[in-house]
């Protein structure tokens, strides 16, 4: 009978299948388990599009010279990045060191997820002060689980050209300078497709500084460790209709509910599609259109509220972390110690990089060290504000929830009253969610 | 040719029909059209108001830029070994599966045929984490046979109801008469079974092709090393926190696109064909 | 986000058996052996490994108190019904339920229609338009899901895409070129029904089509000398013959596009106010932005035992119309 034939060969099938499986985890183990002979490899996992190769290998070099071990380095994508990592640290075998984005941390930090690095602090920061934007959210209850790898925040770039042949030379001192300035550039270039200034309805980053400017916050945690969303307080009001107007004002209906990648405004930028922008550095545009080299300006955002002041901006950037279950702790600590030291911050964090160092200490030493273009981003930096340190946080980012509630102010979808209410009821729910 | 026998004047009357078909193929082609136009645009062309309908001069830079990402070999190789083995390993399993259920009686068939169809309601993206845990109970994380084995099992219910009904087609009088003819069990099989069955193997394979070679959501969560990752993995690359390379993310799904339509060309003659193949008058 | 299961990326069907007309029955051999268990052991054991025991799992899940604590520790407290007791009370709920049961209505409908006619047209026509037609549909169908969906996000994208360009263009609906397609939640709807229909035709059409060309040409001839008209045709000979690869696909599209995922992840992530929230959706977010997987778990039990309550009868008439051949 042919059916029987066709029986032992499906037979013959599911035994290989069971062999591969049990073969391929032996295999597997026997890799995991053999880092102990000879030199030791510290895996660590960076994020694309942070440090540049060149800043990543002197950590390396660092890192290596120190302590004969090697490293390999694996760049991972933001899409998703926190299901990513949750599940390689769920694993036997994670990755030792990580770069966990600032806001993220506390996700990691408060689950078990992170080696507890307290009795390291005074060591890796060696007499430092490092910024609290960074290792604030890292720490839980008094214990530290991550320490600062770099900062960014963000600060107004404009084309010098452009801003030029409206008759304006020197960057402005005020705010109402800027939307006078602004004006002028919107009354000089009509063309289709143009607009002014770029402020996506969806770029919450840029929206927060209004919020914080006009004296509002995002969220409180009252003695008990409860959250609450403050965005109905009317300080916030105000700054959300602020911004509103500036946002409907200057940048294009198009952009009410777009974020900044779509359509990318780097490029709109670097294809003078718009004069001036908010953005973390100036390197993207550089990148897509190399000429603008020399011709682009920076200043940190004129504070609506108090003239002279500039607008107090969001602090973001990234940690380090040793992954809980990591068999080789003590190379990922000295790798932190290599990431944090001075020599590396300031040759390579900011001399190469130009990102903001971990210190307030480097703020001060290295600021001689820059270009033009990136003071402006250490000025603004002064004036820094974090995200809810706390693990439900990183819900409201990876949601889109707080992109959500920018672009229904913008396009008019709510206003600005039921926007604030909606939103600081998810606040309330998700902050204080265990997780 | 036509099935309906009424065609009195079949040129006059084809003339509202044939422009409904050519404006039909216009719609439907249209997005493809204007992927691969925008993937040959220079960089510059593409964020243009006023949209240019021919490529030319064709600029490769996107595609330069696509390929020169870092992973584009590795993760090509990987997701062609995936691939390939999902599309062999369902196939087969499925047709062992579909020869019991049409060929044999037995208990539990009913049940069997319905929890493989219920197994295809679950929603993928909430199996993530429970595969996720499966597949680490079973030390099969980080292994390219896990990422096999999880796309063959997404797509073996599809795979073992579809052959079943190929299976049905055909008439077991066939391989009793071929067997009262004196023809070995390995002859009926080759001569007569697989031939007939062969749309249907076409059929499911392309299925399986398509499901293995896009899997993002998985390929994810399963791989940590980057050396075992896939290219929808790479595909995402193209979007990090400082920008998004559309030009290059365009030529990159183009690329990722191509091996897939150029699978569907290379066999859309004996799938058509396959599926009319039945129309054999009884 | 990718898969691409939840989208219409399927071969045809298994028409040659089902567009047959029914005749003589036959009888399967039964053997009272293990050789039907031994062949359907490779299927059961990669089934049961990969989605058999994480479905197991996917349920006891939905009854703990599973978040990444659980993840890293793996110290798992129970929740009894603590989760569906979340998901019942949430006022989510009902309008993701009629969201969902609407949106995938439509999906499938569109769906059905367009191919249908596809299909009746493409009996039609000459052979080299059939094949221009055919080669369309293949091209659509062959897209990669997340690729496809990115390109959509081109077509719609407000001042650079094609498709507000060429609607200005036509003077009839002023200038389009700043609106945004994600703005409200019904265009927002509007653009991932084209573009899951777009893909999903390709298979309903095709299907439709191979099961057409099995109509025996005796039955139209018979019913053009009796006089019936084009409807009547298609009323008593066509739809009659096409009914079980109608019941099929229909099933089939029911089921895909219930759970439909990446094209909305991509394109409007569930927004904008939750305008375009699936049950899907909510699931994933509650699972992967709230980092309670055993919520998300929940919603996802509570989505596949809707889903069988709405096929149960199809279900039951495909597996018997499959025993009966």
């Amino acid at each position: 009978m042919r059916i029987r034939s066709l029986a032992a060969v499906s037979c013959a099938v599911s035994t290989a299948l069971l062999t591969a499986a049990c073969g391929s985890s032996s295999s597997s183990s026997a890799a995991t388990g053999g880092a102990s002979g000879g030199t030791r490899t510290l895996t660590v996992w960076m994020m694309d599009g942070d440090l540049s190769t060149q800043a990543t290998n002197a950590i390396n070099t660092a890192f290596e010279k120190a302590t004969g071990a090697r490293v390999k380095v694996q760049i991972q994508e933001w899409a998703n990045i926190n299901t990513r990592i949750s599940t390689a640290l769920a694993q036997d075998n994670p990755p030792d060191v990580l770069e966990i984005g600032n806001t993220d941390v506390p996700l990691f930090a408060a689950t078990g997820a992170l080696a507890d690095i307290t009795a390291q602090r005074s060591d890796l920061s060696a007499g430092q002060t490092w910024l609290p934007g960074l290792v604030g959210p890292a720490t839980v209850d008094g214990k530290v689980f991550a320490a600062p790898l770099f900062a960014g925040n963000r600060a107004v770039i404009y084309n010098k050209t452009v801003w030029a042949k409206a008759g304006i030379t020197a960057p402005p001192a005020s705010f109402a300078e800027f939307t006078q300035d602004l004006n002028k550039i919107k009354a000089n270039d009509t063309a289709p497709g143009f607009s002014a200034m770029n402020l996506p309805g969806r770029y919450w980053y840029a929206a927060l500084q209004f919020v914080w400017d006009a004296g509002g916050q995002l969220a409180t945690k009252d003695a008990g460790g409860k959250w609450t969303g403050q965005l109905e307080s009317p300080a916030a009001q105000q700054g959300l209709t602020a911004w509103k107007s500036f946002q409907n004002t200057y940048s294009s209906v198009a952009s009410r509910n777009t974020d900044n990648k779509t359509p990318d405004q780097a490029a709109m930028f670097a294809q003078g599609k718009t004069a001036t922008l908010v953005d973390t550095s100036i390197n993207t545009i550089l990148k897509d259109n190399p000429s603008l080299q020399g011709r682009l300006g920076t200043f940190a955002f004129p504070s609506v509220a108090t003239a002279g002041a500039t607008q107090p901006v969001f602090l973001g950037g990234s940690d380090l972390a040793v992954a809980a279950k990591s068999p080789n702790q003590q190379l990922a600590q000295a790798y932190l110690k290599a990431a944090t030291s001075q020599t590396v911050q300031t040759s390579a964090i900011v001399g190469t990089d130009h990102w903001t160092p971990v210190s307030t200490q480097l703020l001060d030493s290295t600021q001689s060290l820059l270009p033009p273009t990136s003071a402006a981003f250490f000025d603004a930096a002064k004036n820094s504000v974090g995200t809810p340190a706390t693990p439900g946080w990183a819900t409201i980012e990876s949601d889109l929830s707080i992109n959500q509630f920018f672009a229904d102010i913008a396009t008019g979808r709510k206003s600005v009253a039921q926007a604030a209410k909606d939103f600081d009821a998810h606040l309330d729910q998700a902050l204080n969610a265990a997780s | 040719m036509t099935p309906f026998g009424a065609s009195g004047r079949p040129t006059l009357r084809r003339v509202p029909l044939n422009a409904a078909a050519a404006l039909f193929c216009l719609l439907w082609i249209f997005p493809v059209y204007w992927m691969v136009n925008t993937a040959f645009k220079p960089y510059g062309d593409i964020l243009s108001p006023a949209p240019q309908f021919l490529p030319f001069p064709l600029s490769f830079a996107n595609f330069a830029d696509a390929i020169g990402k870092p992973g584009f070999l590795t993760d090509l190789r990987n997701s062609l070994v995936v691939t390939a083995a999902v599309v062999v390993l369902a196939v087969v399993v499925a047709f062992f599966a579909a020869v019991a259920l049409t060929r044999l009686r037995f208990a539990g068939r009913r049940t069997f045929l319905i929890a493989v169809l219920v197994v295809q309601m679950v929603p993928l993206p909430a199996l993530v984490i429970p595969v996720f845990l499966s597949l680490k109970s079973a030390h099969l994380l980080d292994n390219l046979l896990a990422l096999v084995l999880t796309y063959a099992a997404i797509v073996l219910p599809f795979t073992i109801w579809t052959l079943r009904g190929f299976l049905h087609g055909i008439p077991v009088e066939l391989e009793e008469a071929a067997m009262v003819d004196g023809a070995g069990r390995m002859t009926i099989t080759r001569r007569i079974l697989l031939p007939l069955v062969m749309p249907g193997v076409i059929a499911t394979s392309v299925f399986a092709f398509i499901t293995a070679w896009n899997d993002y959501l998985f390929a994810n969560v399963l791989m940590k090393d980057q050396a075992h990752e896939t290219l929808p993995v790479w595909l995402v690359s193209f979007s990090t926190a400082t920008g998004t390379d559309y030009g290059g993310l365009i030529a990159a799904s183009t690329l990722s696109a191509l091996p897939v339509i150029v699978f569907f060309m290379l066999i859309q003659r004996r799938l058509v064909a396959g599926m009319t193949a039945g129309a054999v008058k009884d | 986000m990718a898969t691409t299961t939840e989208s219409h990326t399927a071969p045809p069907a298994p028409t040659g058996a089902a567009a047959r007309p029914p005749r003589r029955a036959r009888r399967p051999r039964r053997h009272g052996h293990a050789l039907p268990y031994l062949l359907l052991l490779p299927a059961t054991a990669v089934l049961a490994l990969v989605l058999g025991y994480p479905l197991v799992r996917l349920v006891i899940i939905s009854f703990q108190d599973y978040g990444l604590r659980a993840l890293f520790t793996g110290v798992i407290t129970w929740a009894g019904l603590a989760n569906y007791q979340a998901v019942w009370q949430d006022p989510q709920l009902l309008p993701v339920l009629a969201r969902t049961g609407a949106f995938c209505a439509a999906l499938v409908a569109g769906t059905l229609v367009i191919g249908l006619l596809v299909a009746l047209m493409m009996a039609r026509l000459g052979p080299r338009m059939r094949t221009a037609v055919t080669l369309c549909l293949i091209t659509s169908w062959a897209m990669p899901p997340v690729a496809a969906t990115l390109v959509w996000q081109w077509l719609f994208q407000p001042v650079y895409g094609v498709v507000n360009w060429l609607l200005t263009q036509t003077g009839l609906f002023g200038d389009l070129t700043q609106h945004d397609w994600t703005t409200s939640a019904l265009s927002a709807f509007a653009i991932v029904w084209l573009l899951v229909v777009w893909q999903s035709v390709p298979f309903v059409a095709l299907t439709l089509y191979a099961g057409l060309s099995q109509i025996p040409r005796s039955y139209y001839e018979a019913a053009a000398i009796d006089g019936a008209g084009a409807w009547t045709v298609f009323r008593v000979i066509t739809l009659p013959f096409l009914r079980p690869i109608l019941v099929l696909v229909t099933i089939l599209s029911v089921i895909w596009d219930f759970n439909i995922f990446t094209q909305i992840w991509i394109l409007t992530q569930g927004g904008p106010g939750g305008g375009t929230t699936t049950l899907g959706i909510w699931s994933f977010t509650k699972a992967f932005s709230g980092n309670s997987f055993g919520q998300g778990a929940a919603i996802a039990v509570v989505s596949v035992l809707l889903l069988l309550v709405l096929t149960l009868y199809y279900v039951r008439r495909l597996v018997r119309s499959g025993e009966d051949l």
